[in-house]
């Protein structure tokens, strides 16, 4: 599934930069636009370039299935983790039991800094295995 | 003639219960955006108003969101069929 020279270059130069952009979108998701949600999708946007422009066989040995299937599940066992840690403290269901910080600095309000690293690694790895399964060819 | 009229008279009961429990006159209460405005800044440390109301007062509702996307990935999977 190789068809120009230029696509694969410039898909291959361009999916690391996406997945920057994408962790910088979850790990600011507390002081500014953006978040777990959108930083997730554009992390599966880089796979789904990789998958789209080399074949999905390709993208899959950068990414394989399976780790994309555990950290699709580990992470949804993990928020439900940190939930039961909120009941566990003291606090509700997904309770923020965490330092909140100095509100508008970088590390500040990490019990949202981490529910929104799990968010964003469970969407992308959710969207590119929703990708690498309807794109996949066998 | 009864079994046409039935349906019709159940609506207008329905419609009526459902209404009568309606206040027309007052305008929605807005205190719940003016304590997130005022206290959501410093209860929940964020900035940014968005993520605080989606991850710290309703993160409950983020939690449903995620299995929708989980329930989303397992019903492809289970319909592409899973060989390799």
């Amino acid at each position: 599934m190789k068809d120009s020279e230029i696509v694969d270059i410039i898909s291959r130069k361009l999916t690391p930069f996406i997945l920057l952009f994408g962790f910088y979108l979850i790990s600011y998701g507390h002081l500014s636009p953006g978040g777990g949600f959108q930083g997730g999708v554009v992390l599966a946007s880089g796979v789904i370039l990789l998958s789209l422009s080399r074949g999905v066989d390709s993208a899959m040995r950068s990414f394989p299935l399976t780790r994309m299937r555990r950290t699709d599940i580990f992470t949804f066992a993990l928020i439900l983790a940190i939930g039961i840690g909120g009941i566990l403290l003291g606090k509700n269901f997904l309770g923020n039991f965490l330092p909140l910080g100095k509100a508008g600095e970088v590390p500040s309000a990490t019990f949202i800094f981490f529910l929104n690293l799990l968010i964003g690694l469970k969407v992308g790895a959710g969207m590119s295995l929703i990708c690498f399964y309807l794109l996949r060819e066998d | 003639m009864l079994r046409r009229l039935l349906p019709i008279v159940l609506t207008a009961i329905l419609g009526f219960v459902l209404l009568s429990g309606l206040d027309f006159q007052a305008p929605a209460q807005r205190t719940l955006k003016d304590y997130f405005y005022q206290e959501g800044v410093e209860e929940t440390g964020s900035i940014n108003l968005v993520s605080s109301i989606y991850l710290g007062y309703r993160a409950f509702d983020t939690l449903g969101e995620t299995l929708v996307l989980f329930l989303a990935v397992s019903g492809i999977v289970s319909l592409q069929g899973d060989e390799k």
